[in-house]
């Protein structure tokens, strides 16, 4: 084998070498690749690694259940299929969501309502969207046949708010949506995807109900499966809250309302607890909580009897008659009159100057009134006579004091009602005001307005003595009681006007000649006061003509609180278009009253 | 004996040689070293004690070999090495013959352990065709042809399996000892024409994957979800390495399975993703010492067939090396070549540490 060896072999130990370049170069340009990823494209390689593996989640607290005062379940978190889409997995997907809304048999305006709303809204990334919730077993079935055809779509599981009454308690509650605005987005509390209350309890106690939104931060691998939770924020459930409505009242008195419009506040003076709030005609809050039916929807809307409107506290009525008990006391407390003051009532009143009647209800008047018999029997004609001398700034000052014109900060949304003056009517009306005005206002009517929440808050005012209690539906926020909050106390000159003005209001009821004698009760007190607002202005009319449309008929008022001496319960009573205070209104509070006071029995 | 052995044997030119202390130390450690990094690799790639286990007992078999054979005569292994290459051929065929369910017929199926004849075929081609050349003092042309021959039936045996980077390392491993040995400039340069017409026909004969994998190297985001899949997500776990890593078992591209086959053929893109652009430049020096050591092992011998043997085995273990890496960042289409000592597999291990072995038997008995 010696004929293997060979000499000095330069030649190829230098093609050796200069092959070996090859490989040599290409590992440079290797390391030269390895710099541009690490180094110049780093920070973009490393977001992609962390995409790859990073999910975000937001875990959604459980909102905060609701109770009547008897513990008793009002609104519930129930379980339900909803149609979820993470836009950022998604493409077409205006197109598909399309296709799913007709695949499912679901509004396509109504989908990609929602969709266009909610893609606008700040979101954590691969935060889901709901589409549509409360899917049935069929919609499921055939999304879940498909669903490979539509990525970032997925029927997960919800919780949705349930009102368990339905109507009932509709105003008082309200209803779970989208927020319109994206400033209501900053509230810490309030990520979007997730419903916030519009209206009612859910609107007010939002943030107590929602709790604390929690994030989790999960890794997951190639396939998506989750690996492990690298951070989490936990989530706070939300509140319960304990309404002092009794439900059981409530729905003894919603079918007096049935087929009317109208407002019913039941209260308790002395804690200012709310036991009924009802507003008629209702809906039913789970179709805005649950629903996907856009037609559903609209049809709350767009029904002109207003069903959405709280009138128990945003309806604007004259007080009418129901002011008496106060202007009264204003009269006192001014030295206008005292309780020997006798006017002489013959149905009309006269202004020096101007020939035009002022006419009272009772065509032939009253007689002679003292201000017991003006309450009892209600004579419009003394009430002109004294608004008159209180004049305007006195009968605003006054009526103010008792809460009109302003918020009586009660836990739900309310307007302010109105109690015009010189400046009021000549910037929204453009007149000087004009003695007739105040003697107007003497009625309550004219430009007045009031809300029930006000005229029952300031009837309370007279059953406390003077003490602005402030008026609430929650009774307990996490079984630890609402606070009993005065908001200012009223003093009179002679504050046993307070007790003589009660003592008006009972003859309402007791005396025979009383507007409200006819809900006269053998086992208990009642004082109160009837209203009739007359809502079309009729100079030149009679009211029998006027009564034809029944749109422009009177409203019939009524409010009063019993048992004396000890008031437990104070109730308002408005029927619209109803005529007659003492004949529709009264006997519903009668019925309330009854119903409350012999409840525990 | 308290003296450094490597400075031992390069001081004691007097003492009758002694083939324990004049062993390359430094060699068998830097080999050592990649195995082991290698298993740690593994470890991190795939999350299995199994799978280190497997390779660390073809590692220690891949020792055996390696040091046994670098104690070896190569000289009088000679008649051997020249016939050595039929046995390839033979498990080549074996391969091919046997019924399979697999869609691709690379291994032959051990029990216990798959044997990969192609790797088998890379090195014995190299030893058979160098022992060939070198048979007579002068090289005649009608040898060369011959070599040629059987390497383009070696490699178009490995080529049917399929395994196209295989089979091209195959070719290149009988055609290194030809181009080395002298082969006329004049006819390499008609051998690449040659080779450059026939390329429309290879194209043809790839399997759609196989030509799927060339397109998606020009364009990787054509197919963000496909082929492209494995080039964009190395390139990630490449780039968000960083310069120094996310270190040994954080790398999170690795760890939640982003880089398919991360424990064989894209293993560098966990080396880079763990440990950074600095790693992959220590691996790189690793790599290079190790072919210049080698590389003075054959440059220090007069022999034709060491320098052929040592020329070939070096050059395919440095064009592993580049091939692997340049297709885990991208700048190379994807085929299926390990990353020498690193990736997972039993024959490839085994094969490189003969192939060192060998090499470390040419070395100057002083």
């Amino acid at each position: 084998m010696k004929k293997f060896f060979s000499g000095k072999r330069d030649s190829e130990s230098r093609k050796l070498v200069l092959y070996l370049i090859l490989p040599i170069f290409i590992m440079f340009v290797v390391l030269l690749q390895t710099i541009n990823l690490t180094v110049i494209n780093g920070k973009k390689y490393e977001t992609q690694s962390e995409n790859n593996r990073i999910v975000s989640r937001t875990i959604y607290p459980t909102r905060g259940l609701i109770y009547d005062t008897e513990d008793k379940l009002l609104v519930e978190n129930i379980a339900s299929s909803q149609l979820n889409l993470i836009p950022e997995r998604s493409t077409d997907t205006l197109k598909k969501i399309k296709e799913i809304a007709d695949l499912l048999n679901l509004e396509k305006s109504f989908l990609l309502d929602i969709y266009e709303r909610q893609i606008k809204k700040p979101r954590y990334p691969f935060q889901p969207i709901t589409l549509a919730k409360s899917l049935n077993d069929e919609q499921i079935a055939l999304f879940s046949v498909s669903s490979e055809k539509y990525k970032g779509f997925s029927v997960e599981t919800g919780l949705v708010r349930s009102v368990v009454n339905k109507k009932s308690l509709a105003h008082v509650l309200g209803y779970m949506g989208y927020s319109e605005s994206n400033d209501e987005n900053k509230s810490s509390n309030f990520i979007s995807g997730n419903q916030i209350g519009i209206s009612g309890i859910e609107k007010t106690y939002h943030d107590q109900l929602s709790g604390k939104v929690g994030t989790r931060i999960e890794e997951k691998d190639v396939s998506g499966k989750f690996v492990r939770v690298l951070s989490e924020n936990n989530a706070e459930s939300g509140k319960d809250l304990k309404l002092s409505i009794d439900l059981d009242l409530q729905n003894f008195l919603i079918p007096f309302f049935e087929g009317q419009k109208g407002a019913l506040v039941a209260l308790e003076p002395k804690s200012g607890l709310i036991k009924a709030m009802i507003s008629s005609p209702a809906y039913d809050p789970n179709i805005f909580n649950s629903s996907s039916s856009l037609a559903e929807i609209q049809s709350i809307f767009n029904d002109d009897q207003g069903p959405l409107f709280n009138r128990a506290t945003m309806g604007n009525y004259p007080p009418a008659s129901t002011i008496k008990p106060i202007l009264g006391l204003a009269a006192l407390d001014e030295g206008i009159v005292d309780w020997n003051t006798i006017i002489q009532d013959d149905g009309e009143f006269y202004v020096e100057g101007d020939p035009r009647p002022y006419r009272g209800w009772k065509e032939d008047g009253h007689g002679k009134v003292d201000l017991e018999k003006a309450i009892v029997e209600s004579s419009d004609v003394y009430f002109y006579s004294t608004a008159y001398d209180l004049t305007i700034k006195k009968l605003e000052s006054f009526l103010k004091k008792f809460g009109f014109g302003g918020k009586t900060n009660i836990d739900a949304e309310e307007s302010n009602g109105l109690v015009p003056n010189e400046k009021w009517k000549l910037g929204y009306i453009g007149e000087f005001w004009f003695k007739g005005d105040s003697i107007n206002l003497g009625i309550g009517q004219g430009y007045m307005l009031s809300t029930p929440i006000q005229i029952s808050q300031s009837i309370a005012v007279i059953a406390n003595r003077g003490e602005i209690i402030k008026p609430r539906l929650v009774e307990e926020i996490d079984e630890s009681p609402t606070e009993l909050k005065s908001l200012g106390k009223i003093n009179l000159k002679d504050e046993t006007n307070w007790e003589k003005i009660e003592k008006s209001m009972i003859e309402v009821i007791n005396s025979p000649n009383g507007t409200a004698n006819n809900i006269k009760d053998s086992r208990y007190v009642i004082a109160g006061k009837t209203g009739t607002a007359q809502i079309k202005s009729y100079e030149d009319q009679e009211y029998e003509d006027i009564r034809e449309n029944p749109f422009f008929r009177d409203h019939a008022l009524f409010v009063g609180y019993a048992p004396i001496p000890n008031p437990e319960l104070l109730i308002l009573v408005i029927i619209e278009n109803g005529e007659s205070g003492s004949r529709v209104a009264a006997p519903i509070a009668k019925a309330g009253f009854d119903y409350y006071l012999t409840k525990n029995e | 004996m308290s003296r450094n052995p490597l400075e031992f044997s390069l001081s004691s030119r007097m003492i009758k040689p002694n083939r324990w202390l004049n062993q390359d130390w430094l060699v068998l450690f830097l080999v050592i070293s990649l195995v082991s990094f290698g298993l740690m690799m593994i470890y991190s790639a795939s999350g299995s004690m199994e799978m280190v286990l497997r390779q660390g007992i073809f590692a220690v078999i891949g020792i055996v070999f390696m040091i046994y054979l670098s104690f070896s005569n190569y000289q009088r292994l000679l008649p051997i090495y020249l016939n050595v290459f039929w046995i390839g051929i033979f498990f080549l065929l074996v391969v091919l013959v046997i019924p399979s369910d697999a869609a691709t017929r690379r291994w032959i199926d051990l029990g216990i352990f798959g044997f990969q004849p192609s790797e088998l075929m890379r090195c014995v081609l190299t030893i058979s065709a160098a022992a060939f050349l070198s048979r007579n003092p002068r090289i005649v042309f009608r040898d060369w042809i011959i070599v040629i021959g059987v390497s383009f039936f070696s490699f178009y045996l490995v080529f049917i399996q399929p395994d196209l980077g295989t089979a091209i390392m195959v070719l290149i491993s009988g055609i290194l000892p030809v181009l080395i040995s002298g082969f006329p400039v004049s006819y390499q340069i008609i051998g690449i024409i040659i080779i450059l017409l026939s390329t429309p026909f290879i194209w043809m004969n790839l399997l759609d994957y196989q030509k799927q994998r060339v397109l998606t190297f020009f364009d990787p985001g054509s197919d963000p979800l496909g082929t492209g899949w494995n080039i964009i997500q190395s390139q990630i776990a490449v780039g968000s390495g960083s310069l120094f890593g996310k270190g040994f078992l954080q790398g999170t591209q690795s760890q939640l399975n982003f880089i398919p086959e991360s424990h064989t053929d894209f293993i560098f893109a966990v080396v880079a993703e763990e440990f950074g652009l600095f790693g992959v430049l220590g691996l790189f020096l690793v790599y290079l010492l190790l072919t210049f050591r080698l590389v003075m092992i054959a440059k220090n011998s007069n022999f034709l067939f060491v320098k052929l043997v040592a020329g070939s085995f070096i050059f395919l273990l440095l064009t592993y090396v580049a091939f692997n890496t340049a297709m885990v960042v991208g700048i190379l289409p994807v085929v299926g070549m390990p990353l020498p000592f690193l990736s997972q597999g039993g024959t490839a291990l085994i094969i490189n540490m003969i192939m060192i072995g060998i090499i470390l038997s040419f070395r100057k008995a002083a």
